[in-house]
């Protein structure tokens, strides 16, 4: 068997990288977008990059739970924070099963989030049937590209 | 006919849903790690003790499922722990997984990009759970 890096919700800990604002009453949530995050950037060097660049606050909101949080992203440092704070750029509202989705998006030419292949036309289309709202994407387009980049698993 | 919740003969009708499952199959192409089910024990729910589903699984195939000790299923490569009465929420469609899993009602060890990557999997896998026809110890 192929053992994969560790990665743990049950034990979430603090690393330098992300802080649990709420610490040991981070949502399971909140552990999971902070965990995905932090995965994805020590183990990408591309991502890395995106996350060192990046300073926003984005909002992420799952419908069919009732939760949200609050990623404060600051030039190589993410605060998540339980539920929608203050001053978000971006927020995210989308049910569980499309917040996975949005995860499987694949990045394709020039870092450009890939809409046009099965998994992205499903967002997309999700999008057109009010399923995936996004609001504060005028303005922000570059910080929901990044954003996309950081969440996204897609290989 | 109704098996056992988490019996030998469950684990074994378990593991036939998934190889009859065309789309577990499609899904899990790529999947190559061993998943293990902590079931906690809820002594008034007539689950008395813990037990854990130990499942071998590569590219799409479930090459082994075997009801074995929580400690067993706790040495996989990825791990969830949830109570007797969320996995029968899950097994009767009254809990999503995915769901569970970012509500914490199901707990999550293992790569989480991976998890992630393979969520058509899981869920398909949950859909094949609901298949077994069960007998449930807290019930009649």
């Amino acid at each position: 068997m192929h053992h994969p890096g560790a990665g743990d919700l049950a034990g979430r800990g603090v690393s330098a990288l992300v802080e649990y604002a709420d610490g040991d009453d981070a949502s399971a949530f909140a552990q999971m977008l902070g965990g995905l995050i932090e995965a994805n950037v020590t183990s990408r060097a591309e991502k890395l990059r995106d996350f060192n660049r990046l300073r926003a606050r984005v909002g992420v909101y799952v419908t069919d739970i009732g939760e949200g949080v609050t990623l404060e992203f600051d030039h190589g440092h993410l605060v998540v924070r339980n539920g929608l704070g203050a001053g978000r750029d971006v927020t995210i509202r989308a049910d569980s099963d499309t917040v996975m989705q949005l995860s499987n998006v694949r990045i394709g030419f020039a870092g450009m989030p890939n809409y046009l292949d099965a998994n992205g036309r499903q967002v997309m289309g999700r999008m057109f049937k009010g399923q995936l709202k996004i609001e504060g994407i005028f303005g922000n387009l570059t910080t929901l590209n990044q954003v996309t980049r950081l969440f996204s698993v897609a290989e | 006919m109704p098996v056992a919740a988490f019996s030998p003969e469950w684990a074994q009708a378990f593991k036939d849903e998934i190889n009859r499952s065309p789309a577990y199959r499609d899904a899990a192409k790529g999947w190559k790690w061993s998943v293990g089910l902590v079931v906690e024990a809820e002594p008034d729910r007539n689950f008395p003790q813990g037990a854990g589903v130990i499942m071998d699984l590569l590219e799409g195939e479930a090459r082994d499922i075997r009801v074995g000790t929580p400690a067993e299923a706790q040495a996989c490569d990825f791990v969830i722990t949830g109570t007797y009465t969320r996995w029968k929420e899950v097994a009767t469609k009254q809990l999503d997984a995915t769901r569970g899993m970012l509500q914490g009602k199901l707990k999550l060890k293992g790569d989480l990009p991976t998890v992630v990557r393979f969520t058509k999997a899981s869920q398909e896998m949950t859909e094949c759970t609901t298949r077994v026809p069960v007998t449930w110890p807290d019930e009649g």
